[in-house]
C-alpha cells in the first residue's frame, strides 16, 4: 500500500533544500576567488560602510569586508559540523549495531551511557569540553560529536534489534552467512535512510549550536569570522546597519533551512 | 420477497477492475456464502455492499437494502443503514471491542445509541441477549478476561443491538481452528432468524459446508458459480470450483510413509524451553528422521516457533538435550517462514539473494536453474524484489534457496497458512516430494489438523498455554506421539 502512495520523483520540499545548500556552499568556496579579499584586514576609515565592488556585502563596525568574513563563517561552521556528524553518525552506528547484536551488559552500558547524555542539555555538555580546550575547532568538534552520537546510536540500535529478529536477518544466519554479509544486505538499506534525515538534522543543530555559543561569547574567539560571533558584533549597530546585521543572520538561516528541508523530505 | 438485492456491482481501482459487475440476491432465512481465495475480490464486493469500501476505490451499481434504493457511489447514503438494516461482524472480535469496558455495558451502548432506547430498557435488554447466548456471567468481564469465543458472541450481541435483520460476516473464522470454527457457524446460523439474512465471506470449505444456504464462488471479481451450498460441493460444474475442492487438505490423499525409517537426524530429549519467563514446551522428546515429516499442531502461542528456533539452535532450551546427528554441516538445518515477504531481504533482487547464497555453498549457477524448473518456477522471477512476487511463488523460492544450502532438516513453520487452498496443496505438496526423494526431515507446523493428518507419518500436539494454573494441566496433557 506505501508503495502505491509514494510519489516517485523526489519530493519538492527535498529538491529546494538542496538548492538552497547547494548556493550558500557557491558561495563560501568561491565567493572569495570572485572578489579577492581579506576578512581580517580592519579599515576604520569604512567602518559600516555601505557596499563596493570590493566588497559586496559592505563593511563591519571595524571595516572589514563582510563579504569576505561571510564566506570564511560559511565555510567554518558547516565544516566543524559536518566533521562532528560524522564522527557522531560512525560512532553511533558502530556501538548501536554492536548493542542489538551482543545485548545483555553491553547493551544496558551503552543505554545507560546514552541515557545518562541525553539528560544533559546538549549545550552544556559542549560547554565543558570547550571550557577544557577554549575556542577551539577541535574542542567544538569533541564537543558537538559526544551530543551527537547518542541519536544516530539510538536510531541504529532500535532499527538493528527489529532487522536482527526478523525472518529475512534470521534465514541469513541459518544459510551460513557472516555478520558483514548480514549488515550489508539486511541492516544498512533499512538504516542509511533514517541516517542521512538524522545527519542532517544533526548538522543543523551543530551549526545552531556554535552560533548560539558564538553569540553568548563563550564560542570561538574574535577576530574569527564566526557566524554568531558576527551577530553580537553588528547588534549594537543595527540602527546604523540593519543589513549588516542581516547579512550573518539571513546565512544562517538559509543554511538551517536547507538542511530541514533536506532532512523532512524523506518518507518511510 | 428479497433482503437485499446488488445489482451490477463493480469496483475500480483507477483503470484496474477488481470486481467484475456482480448481482447477488439474499433472501429471508437463507444464507449466502461467498467463497473465494484471497484476492478474490469477495471482501471487496461485501464492502461494496456495505457502502465500507476504502476511498481510493469506486463502486458502481445499485443496492436495494429493505425498502429504499442506493447507488453503490454514493457511500454517504449507507450510513443511516448501519446498525439498523445491516449489521457487521468483525474478523477479530477482541480488536472490535473497547478493552476498557466491559462487555454488558458494551451491548448496551449500542441498544441506547443506535436503537434509541432509554438507559434502563437498554441495560436490561443488553442483560437478556446476553443471558440469551449464554453469556450471563460474562456481562460484568472486561474484553482481555473473555474467550475467543464469548468475545465473538459479545460481539454478536453488540452489532444486532441496532434491531439489523441482515448479518455480514466477511472471514468470521480467520486465524481459528476447527473446533472453533464449528463454533462459529453454530452461532451464525443461530443468529440467523426466519426473517433475518446472513452473507457470509469466506476462503474456507468447511465453514461454507457448515453454513449451507446458497453458494458463490468468486474468483479474480466474477462469478464463477451460484447454487445450492451442498449441490456446488458436491458436484461443482465449474473447473476452478473443483480445483479449489479438490485442494481442501479434507480431500487430499493421505501420504504414504516411506516404508523404512532412515537415518536420525535430530534428537530431542526432555526438552523444556520457556520465553518470556512463560514455560512453553515441558519435557518433549521427539525425533527427526531422513525422509519423514514430523506434523506440529497446536493453538497460536503454544510455542510451536519456540519448539522450532529450538531445534534450529535459535533459542537455548532451559532443560534438555538436542543432537544433531554427526557430520552435518550447521546450514544443513533450515526453515521456512510462514510469511515468506519477511524473509528475504526488501531490498535485494531475488536472483541477487539466490546467487549469493549459491556462491556461499560453492553451489555452481546451474543449480539455481535446475532448482527453479524443479519447483515450477518461472525465471523471469529472479529479476523481482520480494514484495512484487506472489506468496506462493515466494514460498517456493524460500524453499529453493533453502534447498541450496543443502539441507538435511527443514523446519516449516506454517508455511502456507498465507497461501490461497491451491497454492497451499502446491507447496505442501513440493516439500513432501523433497522428503521423499531427497531423504529430508521435515517438520511441518500448521493449525489445520486435517491437512497434517493428510501429509505427516508423526504427529506431535502441543497444548494450549494460558496462565499459571492452565499451564500446569497441559504439562500432564502433553502428549508426543513419535514413531
Amino acid at each position: 500500500m506505501t508503495a502505491i502512495s509514494l510519489p516517485r520523483a523526489l519530493p519538492a520540499g527535498r529538491t529546494l533544500g538542496a538548492a538552497i545548500l547547494a548556493i550558500v556552499a557557491v558561495f563560501a568556496l568561491l565567493g572569495p576567488v570572485f572578489v579577492p579579499g581579506d576578512p581580517f584586514a580592519q579599515s576604520l576609515m569604512k567602518s559600516l560602510a555601505g557596499p563596493e565592488p570590493a566588497a559586496p556585502f559592505g563593511y563591519d563596525h571595524l571595516g572589514r569586508s563582510l563579504w569576505h568574513r561571510l564566506a570564511h563563517a560559511l565555510r567554518l561552521s558547516p565544516l566543524i559540523a559536518l566533521a562532528a556528524v560524522a564522527t557522531a553518525g560512525a560512532a553511533g552506528l558502530v556501538l548501536g549495531t554492536l548493542a542489538a547484536l551482543r545485548g545483555g551488559w553491553t547493551e544496558r552500558a551503552l543505554v545507560v551511557l546514552a541515557d545518562a547524555l541525553l539528560a544533559l542539555p546538549g549545550l552544556l555538555l559542549v560547554l565543558i569540553v570547550l571550557a577544557i580546550m577554549p575556542g577551539t575547532a577541535t574542542g567544538f568538534w569533541a564537543g558537538l560529536s559526544l551530543v551527537l552520537w547518542v541519536e544516530f546510536f539510538r536510531l541504529t540500535r532500535a532499527t538493528a534489534r527489529a532487522t536482527l529478529a526478523s525472518p529475512a536477518a534470521q534465514a541469513g544466519r541459518l544459510l551460513g552467512f557472516g555478520w558483514p554479509y548480514i549488515f550489508r544486505t539486511h541492516l544498512w538499506p533499512e538504516i542509511a535512510p533514517l541516517m542521512l534525515t538524522a545527519a542532517a538534522f544533526g548538522t543543523a543543530t551543530a551549526i545552531m549550536g556554535i552560533a548560539a555559543l558564538g553569540f553568548v561569547s563563550v564560542g570561538m574567539r574574535a577576530p574569527t569570522p564566526e557566524l554568531g560571533l558576527m551577530m553580537v558584533e553588528l547588534l549594537p549597530y543595527w540602527r546604523e546597519a540593519p543589513m549588516a546585521l542581516l547579512t550573518p543572520v539571513l546565512a544562517t538561516f538559509a543554511l538551517l533551512l536547507g538542511l530541514t528541508l533536506l532532512a523532512g523530505g524523506h518518507r518511510t | 420477497m428479497t433482503l437485499l438485492s446488488a445489482t451490477d456491482i463493480t469496483v475500480r481501482d483507477g483503470a484496474a477492475r477488481l470486481v467484475a459487475p456482480v448481482s447477488l440476491e439474499l433472501h429471508p432465512g437463507e444464507p449466502l456464502v461467498i467463497l473465494g481465495e484471497t484476492g478474490s475480490g469477495k471482501s471487496l464486493l461485501a464492502q461494496a455492499i456495505m457502502g465500507t469500501l476504502p476511498a481510493s476505490l469506486r463502486a458502481t451499481g445499485t443496492v436495494r437494502i429493505g425498502g429504499c434504493t442506493l447507488l453503490a457511489e454514493d457511500r454517504a447514503a449507507f450510513r443511516g443503514l448501519w446498525g439498523r438494516q445491516i449489521a457487521v461482524l468483525p474478523q477479530e472480535p477482541w480488536l472490535s471491542l473497547d478493552p476498557l469496558m466491559r462487555a454488558g455495558p458494551q451491548v448496551a451502548e449500542a441498544h441506547r445509541l443506535v436503537a434509541g432506547l432509554p438507559a434502563a430498557a437498554a441495560r436490561n435488554r443488553a442483560a437478556e441477549e446476553l443471558a440469551a447466548l449464554g453469556l450471563d456471567t460474562a456481562a460484568a468481564r472486561y474484553p482481555h478476561e473473555l474467550s475467543g469465543g464469548m468475545a465473538q458472541r459479545v460481539a454478536i450481541a453488540a452489532a444486532r443491538a441496532g434491531g439489523a435483520s441482515l448479518v455480514i460476516a466477511d472471514e468470521p473464522t480467520k486465524g481459528l481452528d476447527a473446533a472453533r470454527r464449528d463454533d462459529v457457524a453454530a452461532l451464525l446460523l443461530a443468529a440467523l432468524t426466519r426473517s433475518g439474512g446472513l452473507l457470509v465471506i469466506t476462503h474456507d470449505l468447511a465453514l461454507a459446508r457448515r453454513i449451507g444456504g446458497r453458494l458463490m464462488v468468486l474468483r479474480d471479481g466474477a462469478v464463477v458459480e451460484t447454487g445450492a451450498t451442498s449441490a456446488v460441493l458436491s458436484a461443482p460444474q465449474a473447473a476452478y470450483t473443483r480445483d479449489l475442492i479438490a485442494a481442501d487438505p479434507e480431500s487430499w490423499s493421505r501420504r504414504v510413509a516411506p516404508s523404512e525409517a532412515g537415518q536420525a537426524v535430530l534428537e530431542a530429549r526432555n526438552l523444556t524451553l520457556s520465553r518470556g519467563g512463560q514455560r512453553l514446551v515441558d519435557g518433549l522428546t521427539l525425533e527427526l528422521r531422513a525422509g519423514r515429516i514430523l506434523g506440529i499442531t497446536g493453538p497460536s502461542g503454544c510455542g510451536k516457533s519456540s519448539l522450532g528456533d529450538a531445534l534450529l539452535g535459535l533459542l537455548t532450551p532451559e532443560r534438555g538435550h538436542i543432537t544433531r546427528a554427526r557430520g552435518l554441516a550447521p546450514t544443513a538445518f533450515q526453515k521456512l517462514w510462514q510469511d515468506p515477504v519477511a524473509a528475504f531481504p526488501r531490498t535485494r533482487r531475488l536472483g541477487q539473494t539466490l546467487r549469493d547464497v549459491a556462491r556461499l555453498h560453492a553451489a555452481p549457477p546451474e543449480r539455481i536453474g535446475g532448482l527453479l524448473e524443479r519447483l515450477r518456477l518461472d525465471s523471469a522471477l529472479l529479476s523481482r524484489r520480494p514484495a512484487a512476487v506472489s506468496g506462493g511463488e515466494l514460498q517456493r523460492l524460500a524453499l529453493l534457496r533453502a534447498m541450496l544450502a543443502n539441507p538435511r532438516f527443514i523446519f516449516a513453520d506454517e508455511p502456507t497458512s498465507r497461501l490461497d487452498p491451491i497454492t497451499q496443496r502446491e507447496v505442501i505438496g513440493l516439500l513432501a516430494d523433497l522428503a521423499r526423494t531427497d531423504g529430508l526431515a521435515i517438520a511441518l507446523v500448521s493449525h489445520d489438523p486435517v491437512l497434517i493428518d493428510r501429509v505427516c507419518d508423526e504427529t506431535c500436539s502441543l497444548p494450549m498455554k494460558r496462565g499459571e494454573h492452565d499451564t500446569l494441566e497441559c504439562s500432564d496433557l502433553l502428549r508426543t506421539a513419535i514413531g
